[in-house]
């Protein structure tokens, strides 16, 4: 493949991972949002195997299989599991209106591509628009956490961002090393577990939620 | 590139495009019969409903205006102008100055205005509830279509249809650019709006919770109910027609018959895939809660604002 033909399909891939964010930012139940999240992982794992292709990179490989396996995959499944585990109401809790959020997340989206456009010399090292989506992903994701209240959308709000800072990384990079990549994937497994677990336990000894526990008892 | 348009083709078009747009509801509704394991109506029906219609005699609000017997005729003249923009048979500008997108977008405006206007003449309580919120829907939907519209735009340099549709080429999804994806994605998201059908409306019913525009066509009768349902129709298919050629490649550049009538059947494809998409989508999502609308159309809207910061940033 020419590097032209790479990079467009890099751009569209970006193209399509902001439109998850989009829906991920914009759902109102939970599992479409766990669906949404599901389908960026997957879209990253193609980026992965299309630069993989391209450089000819073997470790990208590995990486895009794991995506695929643990992101794509796994994670979802354990995220719909504790769904169906705790019986939670189907529709997330925004703190602020959902209108608001997306708009903040139009926001978002235009102030990475306008601070990316002022890096020109970098941008151009750099794989087409994967830097200011990949920073986008990576806001929005923050974005998310910060406005819903229910453990379980910030978990989908952390991968979400994790997701940005792979993309950017994978698409900056040209492949980081192996060892690094699969640092970062274990890194979310642990961090799903111990939320998991955080909100299974919080759920079943005090019945309340995480936006509930604001105040600091003696 | 692409020839111009004689006026003699556009005609042609525009009367292609009003009589195919009750087949395509036809489509639709019976699309939506099967995968609801029903037998359906016949998808000549909605024909056989408009025959019916035209034949019946007017019953008017004693309410009423003298200005509301002339609202459907209008309505439909304004759809049907809107149908002359849309590029049919074959892409490239028409010979003449006869206007672009916006203009198409505009004369649509106009015509769900008109249908407001005499829903609110006519002094119905439920006509006055369904145009109240089909215009709480229109500021949503319209800033949008011109945004997706502009986003294309830019990168061909005009907002003529016939142009924009000669300028996306024979290509198809492999030469999109990013920007298109999101736009065409927004494009989806509006579609069932702009259309007027679930998750935004509902247009087999006439429960008064949930109808948006068959509430306003209730106080007409007769012909002019027909003339009003034939506009609908109308306006689904330019709808569709300015997606297909918004974002849809093209199949035949000449000027010959056996060109165009290739260009005709690329046309029906195009309209075919939209029209499953409909009624899929229809289908599979029960219809949203008004106050829900302007969140589902927000999606529309950021992609659309997206696509635009793509493709200018």
């Amino acid at each position: 493949m020419s590097a032209e033909t790479v990079q467009a399909i890099i751009d569209d891939l970006g193209a399509l991972l902001l439109f998850t964010m989009i829906l991920i930012v914009a759902a109102s139940q939970i599992s479409r949002a766990i669906y949404a999240v599901a389908a960026q992982s997957f879209l990253i794992a193609i980026a992965g195997a299309v630069l993989a292709t391209a450089t000819g990179n073997v470790d990208l490989w590995v990486i895009a299989g794991v995506t695929l396996v643990v992101k794509a995959t796994l994670l979802p499944w354990v995220l719909h599991w504790v769904v169906r585990r705790m019986n939670v109401r189907r529709e997330v809790e925004p703190v602020i209106p959902v209108a608001a959020t997306l708009a903040l997340a139009v926001a978002v989206v235009v102030m990475s591509f306008h601070l990316s456009a002022s890096l020109g010399t970098v941008r151009q090292a750099i794989t087409g628009n994967a830097l200011p989506v990949g920073i986008a992903l990576t806001l929005s994701g923050v974005l998310v956490m910060a406005t819903r209240k229910t453990a379980l959308t910030q978990m989908v709000g952390l991968f979400a961002s994790e997701n940005g800072i792979f993309f950017t990384a994978m698409a900056v990079t040209q492949g980081m090393p192996l060892i690094i990549e699969i640092g970062v994937i274990l890194d979310v497994i642990l961090a799903a577990l111990v939320m998991t677990i955080m909100v299974l336990r919080v759920r079943s000894t005090v019945d309340a939620d995480i936006a509930d526990l604001d105040r600091l008892k003696g | 590139m692409t020839g111009e348009r004689p006026i003699e083709l556009v005609l042609l078009e525009m009367a292609l495009l009003v009589l195919l747009g009750p087949l395509v509801t036809g489509f639709i509704q019976k699309l939506k019969a099967r995968l609801q394991c029903r037998q359906g109506a016949a998808i000549v029906q909605p024909y056989r409903d408009l025959a019916k219609l035209f034949r019946k005699g007017t019953v008017q609000a004693v309410t009423a205006s003298g200005f509301f017997r002339s609202i459907p005729v209008l309505v439909l003249a304004a759809t049907v102008a809107a149908g002359a923009l849309v590029p049919v048979l074959r892409a490239g500008p028409p010979a003449f100055p006869l206007g672009d997108a916006l203009m198409l977008l505009g004369l649509l405006a106009l015509a769900r205005f008109l249908t407001a206007i005499g829903a609110f003449d006519a002094g119905g309580a439920f006509g006055g509830m369904g145009a109240s919120r089909e215009m709480t829907i229109a500021p949503l939907v319209e800033p949008v279509l011109m945004m997706v519209v502009f986003s294309t735009a830019v990168a061909a340099g005009t907002t003529e249809l016939g142009a924009l549709s000669a300028h996306r080429g024979t290509s198809w999804i492999l030469d999109w650019h990013a920007a298109d994806f999101l736009g065409f994605a927004a494009m989806l998201v509006l579609l069932p709006a702009e259309t007027g059908r679930i998750p935004v409306d509902n247009p087999d019913t006439h429960l008064e919770l949930t109808m948006l525009h068959e509430g306003m066509l209730l106080e007409h009768s007769g012909p002019g109910l027909g003339c009003m349902v034939l506009a609908s129709h109308t306006r689904q298919i330019v709808t569709l027609g300015l997606v297909a050629a918004l974002f849809f490649p093209i199949v035949s550049y000449g000027a010959g018959a056996a060109d165009l009538l290739v260009g005709a059947g690329a046309f029906a494809a195009k309209i075919l895939v939209l029209a499953v998409f409909l009624a899929l989508v229809e289908s599979s999502y029960a219809k949203l809660r008004l106050f829900r609308v302007p969140q589902y159309l927000g999606i529309g809207f950021v992609c659309a604002l997206t696509a635009l910061a793509l493709r200018i940033l």
